[in-house]
């Protein structure tokens, strides 16, 4: 059952496709609004929003206050669902995951906290400038020990993951690559923060420090001079394997899930041609990421891409929250979900190692799942949430207690339009009819609850 | 008990610091009790406690644990304490005021979420009356209402807006020792005080950070000489003004480490070090300050929330009468003696 | 296989992520070139627990080394691989699922518990305490249970009525019945929903019928051994548990945070140990504990980079206990890639030696191939 109204121009599935890809769900109230102008306006004002207003910084400070990585992330998951600028919060995520930095080690909140409101402000611009402030990104430095790469000492774990990770994938540099890379990011490194005790975090400062670095002579792929960190950095963004690699992981975050990255080497891509046309993009472009994120939204393959991706923990914890309504105002009591993401697998702030979390079918196993369902049925479950009631209200006035079909296809359609195996669909069929008789808004709530504890819930 | 006719400002020195992170976490506010006695509320995402503290930097444990039941808090955001120390704390998250007794045995609690006449939605700032009652910021219904201490409603003003009288979204407020009341109106960007039946008397302040402007003010002091304090938080200090008002100083924080932090410190080696490296200059600096409050003695005891800690100054002032304080002058001069 | 007691062999897998550095776990302290290589990461030798006139542990390993003196712990020194792969994540996919050249999906543990229960009757073969499911337990078609919580485990739990909630679990085990002409990811879905409610049953009583007077420390890796415990302890016929201790990777300020981690990794095991002994379930039980590669022999200044030829540790009440393997030279002109220090027995020998001996699994298609296998065991 599909409700579309008068004069929309634009499906609302694939409208709420793309809110599930390029943001984090969107109501069915703001979907119908976006059918009114065209998918491919719709693509332009994810790409470039209008400047934020909805999120005021004083009342975020306000009632999120405090410098624990709870309070920053219930503030990020705030953004996540009432941002308009919806692709920018996911683009954050997205170099969250590619430059996956641990608190495990780190312990500086501040600091992680800081590198995410840098992936906020720098993700969507160019790529040079993205991994230029990603080497100077305190955070990042620690994490990966550049503090310790010293002139005539060098720590080669920047450098190495810079290439392996950040930017190229293993094959398309040599080790010896990676040693002049190292020596070129030597001396790049911050001042010394006061210690946490006794009065609190201060933030770290991207530090030159010319005493410690090497200016001799190097050859990285193959150009000889006097590198340096952002020459590293300049001559990475060029490489055509460079444009592949982070087209693949955006490929890989929004369309479709890959093989996981160590593997990338050895495996072509799911969809070549669309790679292809992306690293063009990305190139041809000096590093736009736009102009990578235009091609690829407006592909038929991400169009066709509906349900194939398992949605990653934060994205089903933020899509449920954002279901339930009880967030559109700031008030306190976000910081309860901060943590609800790491039960199934996922610490923001905190990726388990440099490589980032492992996606796709990883995401799942029996105890994450067992998460899922629970989060996802006690969240839809209750129907006095703002936005459960406005469904159940929705189902009942279009015609949902008609049939216990009418029941099942109303409720899979107001959550997002979600397309369910015949076995699943017959297992819902089959409770709706055995709870003909019970109060109406009992039923609906019910099957929303069931179907967020379905198997094609898990995927976006 | 009569304002001096003038005042010679002597000084406002820096006294001292209290508490340190672990014991006085993002402290939001201070109830002062008898003999130095200090209940200092601390409020994180997963922790909202009272700690008991004495002036002399010493600890003397906690008590409130996180929770909707009565007698637990969730996002507490003032508290003030009576001549029994009895303590009385809002909860903008359960909309309710909550009382206690000095070691935390609860008492009672009233409040209920609404709009209606009595009804609260985020309750914030708290102060007494001369009277004894309680009025109570009423933040998201944009004004302030007044309770007696068992939460009988008695009488509300203010509305939405930014004219004479109108808040949006308050926040701190106080009552001096003529009975006035001092509203912080948080999004306004401004002060605005009443009188004793809650009719509006004047304003001030206005968005920015130069003197005598604000960037969401969170609370206000008075003193026995009328002046006034407030805690400017976006822009990291306190400022002064005097009764009239006009702006006389600000306090941007010259916080030392704490009695508590120095022994700390003393078994830390490998914090020395740290900061021994680092530049420490803006550790002495408010960092999003929030509560305000000067007892009768001139101290004036702010919560540098950001730095979990309390930074105290010390007024220096001496009263005086007409005779040493010549008549006020309509213009400024260049005229010495 | 060497086993002749009652029952079934159980294997404990403890995985320290990170790359653990082995020269600094057992030290060779007598060594001029240790000493010289490690300025700032070298444990001086009046601190080291000796275990021999070359040889002995890291000050903080001394749960271990009471176990190693009573004869409970195998230490393989110098494992590893040729041309040993220093990325974290290549270096740990090539010990999960041991297979150095090329990439596979097939987890080594998934691979032997399809052994062990071909059918797939008992979704606890293997079980997984702790974040995520590793690549080493993973296989098409093998199912296995993952727990991040043993205490509160179990679906849909937030419905309070049991009537509705019994009618609710119904319908999920109607959608998650595993349908063979899907896709494989919804397919997957399904086999883990349908794994979970076969596990819940049975995993839901293990926290009742357990007491126990040991007193585990308050740390990740203390809270998984003791989940494994436990579980054990119930006999829900669990053959392969898996547990991991991360933090190892250090690049820097090494001496702080490797203090902290064996403290953690070598107390735990000794009260898991106890814990067992206490049941009388410890003669069917072996621990391995491995990393993903060792570390660089020259220290960098505050930490090791990676590096090869690390070691890994089996303990048990069966096990032989001693030094197994060659420590590795430490004749720089033996090094491997001139830096690290190179390995003396291959990963899979290990393996099959877990596999052959202790599990009574055929080796030769998990580890592909045939590998000498060493002797840790001893006789009932």
């Amino acid at each position: 059952m599909t409700t579309t109204d008068a004069g929309a121009t634009t499906d609302i599935g694939l409208l709420a496709h793309l809110y599930r890809r390029a943001g984090f769900g969107a109501t069915r109230e703001q979907l119908e609004e976006l059918s009114h102008q065209s998918y491919d306006d719709t693509v332009e004002f994810l790409l470039n929003p209008t400047p934020e207003v909805d999120l005021p910084p004083d009342v975020l400070a306000r009632y999120f206050g405090g410098e624990s990585p709870n309070s920053y992330v219930s503030i990020w998951i705030y953004r996540m669902l009432n941002s308009r600028c919806q692709l920018q919060e996911k683009m954050a995520l997205f170099w969250h995951h590619v430059f996956a930095t641990g608190l495990i080690k780190n312990e500086h909140v501040l600091s992680s906290s800081n590198q995410i409101d840098m992936f906020r402000r720098n993700g969507m611009s160019n790529l040079k400038d993205i991994l230029l402030e990603l080497s100077r990104d305190p955070a990042m430095l620690f994490w990966l020990d550049n503090n310790e790469n010293h002139n005539g000492e060098p720590n080669e774990n920047y450098g190495r993951e810079l290439l392996e990770l950040f930017s190229m994938g293993v094959g398309n540099y040599s080790e010896l690559d990676i040693k002049e890379a190292s020596r070129a990011f030597t001396g790049w490194t911050f001042g010394q923060p006061p210690p946490l005790y006794p009065h609190g975090y201060y933030p770290a400062q991207f530090k030159f420090d010319a005493d410690d670095h090497d200016f001799g002579e190097k050859t990285f792929l193959g150009q000889t001079g006097n590198l340096d960190g952002s020459d590293i950095v300049d001559i990475i963004v060029k490489q055509p394997a460079s444009a592949k690699f982070i087209t693949r992981h955006l490929y890989n975050f929004f369309v479709a899930d890959e093989p996981q990255v160590p593997t990338w080497n050895d495996l072509e891509p799911l969809d070549p041609q669309l790679i292809d046309e992306m690293s063009s993009a990305l190139l041809d472009s000096g590093g736009e990421m736009k102009a990578a994120l235009r091609v690829m939204f407006l592909s038929d393959s991400f169009k066709a891409a509906r349900f194939k991706k398992v949605k990653s923990p934060l994205e089903f914890v933020v899509g449920v929250l954002k279901m339930v309504g009880e967030f559109t105002e700031l008030r306190p009591g976000l910081e309860d979900y901060a943590t609800a993401s790491d039960a199934m697998g996922q610490r923001i702030l905190d990726p388990p190692t440099v490589e980032g979390w492992h996606t796709g079918k990883e995401w799942i196993d029996g105890g994450n799942l067992t998460e899922r369902v629970n989060f996802a049925a006690e969240q839809i479950g209750d129907g006095d949430s703002p936005g459960i009631s406005a469904l159940i209200t929705r189902m009942i006035d279009g015609g949902a207690m008609s049939s216990p079909e009418a029941l099942v296809d109303s409720g899979l359609d107001v959550m997002g339009q979600l397309e369910v195996d015949d076995s699943t669909r017959d297992a819902l069929v089959k409770f709706a009819g055995d709870s003909e008789g019970d109060p109406e808004p009992s039923r609906a709530v019910r099957i929303l609850r069931l179907i967020a504890a379905a198997p094609e819930f898990q995927f976006a | 008990m009569t304002r001096p006719y003038g005042l010679l400002r002597a000084g406002f020195p820096f006294a001292k610091t209290l508490g340190m992170r672990r014991l006085t976490n993002f402290p939001i506010d201070i109830a002062l009790g008898p003999e130095g006695r200090m209940y200092i509320l601390c409020r994180q995402d997963g922790a909202a406690l009272v700690r008991k503290y004495h002036v002399d930097d010493e600890d003397q444990g906690n008590w409130g644990e996180m929770g909707e039941e009565e007698g637990k808090l969730q996002w507490p955001v003032a508290i003030i304490a009576d001549a029994e120390e009895i303590i009385f704390i809002s909860d903008e998250r359960l909309h309710r005021i909550s009382s206690f007794d000095p070691d935390g045995e609860f008492i009672s609690c009233w409040g209920e979420q609404g709009s209606g006449e009595g009804q609260l939605d985020g309750p914030s700032g708290i102060t007494f009356d001369l009277d004894g009652n309680i009025l109570v910021v009423d933040t998201m219904n944009h004004r302030v209402q007044k309770f007696t201490r068992d939460g009988e409603f008695i009488s509300t003003f203010g509305s939405f807006g930014s004219g004479p009288g109108e808040f949006n979204m308050p926040w701190g407020i106080t009552v001096d020792e003529l009975g006035e009341i001092y509203v912080v109106d948080w999004r306004n960007d401004r002060v605005q005080k009443f009188d004793t039946n809650g009719e509006f008397v004047f304003e001030f302040g206005r968005s920015g950070d130069g003197d005598g402007e604000f960037n969401r003010p969170t609370d206000v002091a008075v003193d026995l000489d009328g002046d006034i304090y407030v805690t400017d938080r976006g822009n990291n200090r306190v400022q002064m003004f005097n009764s009239e008002p006009r702006y006389v100083q600000k306090f941007l924080g010259e916080a030392t480490l704490s009695s508590v932090g120095r022994d700390y410190m003393m078994t830390n080696a490998s914090p020395n070090r740290l900061r021994d490296m680092a530049v420490l200059e803006p550790q002495k600096l408010l960092r999003q300050p929030k509560g305000v409050v000067i007892d009768e003695e001139g101290r004036l005891f702010i919560t540098d929330t950001g730095s979990y800690r309390v930074q105290v100054y010390q007024k220096e002032v001496i009263h005086l009468t007409s005779q040493q304080l010549a008549p006020p002058m309509r213009n400024v001069t260049l005229h010495q003696e | 296989m060497v086993t002749a007691t009652k029952k079934d062999p159980v294997l404990v897998v403890v995985q320290l992520t990170g790359g653990n550095d082995f020269m600094n776990t057992l030290i060779p302290y007598t060594s001029g070139l240790y000493h010289d290589s490690r300025p700032t990461v070298g444990i001086s030798e009046d601190r080291v627990l000796k275990m021999n006139g070359e040889l002995g542990f890291h000050p903080d390993a001394g749960p271990l080394k009471e176990m190693f003196d009573e004869g409970d712990v195998a230490i393989i020194q110098g494992i590893g691989y040729e041309n040993s792969n220093r990325s974290h994540f290549r270096a740990m996919d090539i010990m999960h699922t041991a297979e150095p050249l090329t990439i596979v999906t097939e987890g080594w543990l998934a691979l032997a518990i399809r052994e062990l229960d071909p059918a797939g009757k008992n979704v606890l073969t293997g079980v997984s305490f702790g974040r995520g499911l590793p690549r080493a337990m993973v296989a098409a078609g093998v199912r296995v249970t993952s727990v991040g919580d043993l205490d509160g485990y179990g679906l849909m739990t937030s419905v309070e009525a049991q009537e509705q909630r019994a009618d609710e679990l119904d319908v999920f085990r109607r959608m998650y019945t595993p349908m063979m002409d899907t896709t494989p990811a919804l397919s997957y879905l399904q086999q883990t929903g349908d794994d979970v409610l076969a596990g819940i049953d049975q995993l839901q009583t293990v926290p009742g019928n357990y007491t126990s007077t040991v007193e585990y420390a308050d740390n990740p890796i203390a809270k998984s051994l003791r989940d494994v415990a436990r579980t054990h302890i119930s006999g829900l016929g669990t053959k392969i548990f898996y547990t991991q201790h991360g933090g190892y990777d250090h690049h820097a300020v090494e001496l702080v945070n490797h203090e902290r981690l064996l403290t953690e990794l070598t107390g735990a095991l000794r009260d898991f140990m106890a814990d067992l002994r206490e049941h009388h379930a410890s003669e069917e039980v072996i621990i391995y504990v491995f990393t993903e590669f060792g570390r660089r022999v020259q220290d960098n200044g505050s930490g090791t980079d990676h590096g090869s030829g690390g070691g890994a540790f089996i303990i048990g009440d069966r096990v032989e206990g001693g030094l197994y393997a060659e420590y590795p030279s430490l004749d720089p002109t033996t090094f491997a890639n001139g830096e690290d220090l190179a390995h003396t027995i291959d990963f899979r020998s290990i393996y099959a030696t877990l596999l052959e001996q202790w599990l009574g699994v055929e080796s030769k298609e998990i580890v592909r191939g045939v590998y000498e296998q060493i002797q840790p065991f001893r006789a009932a």
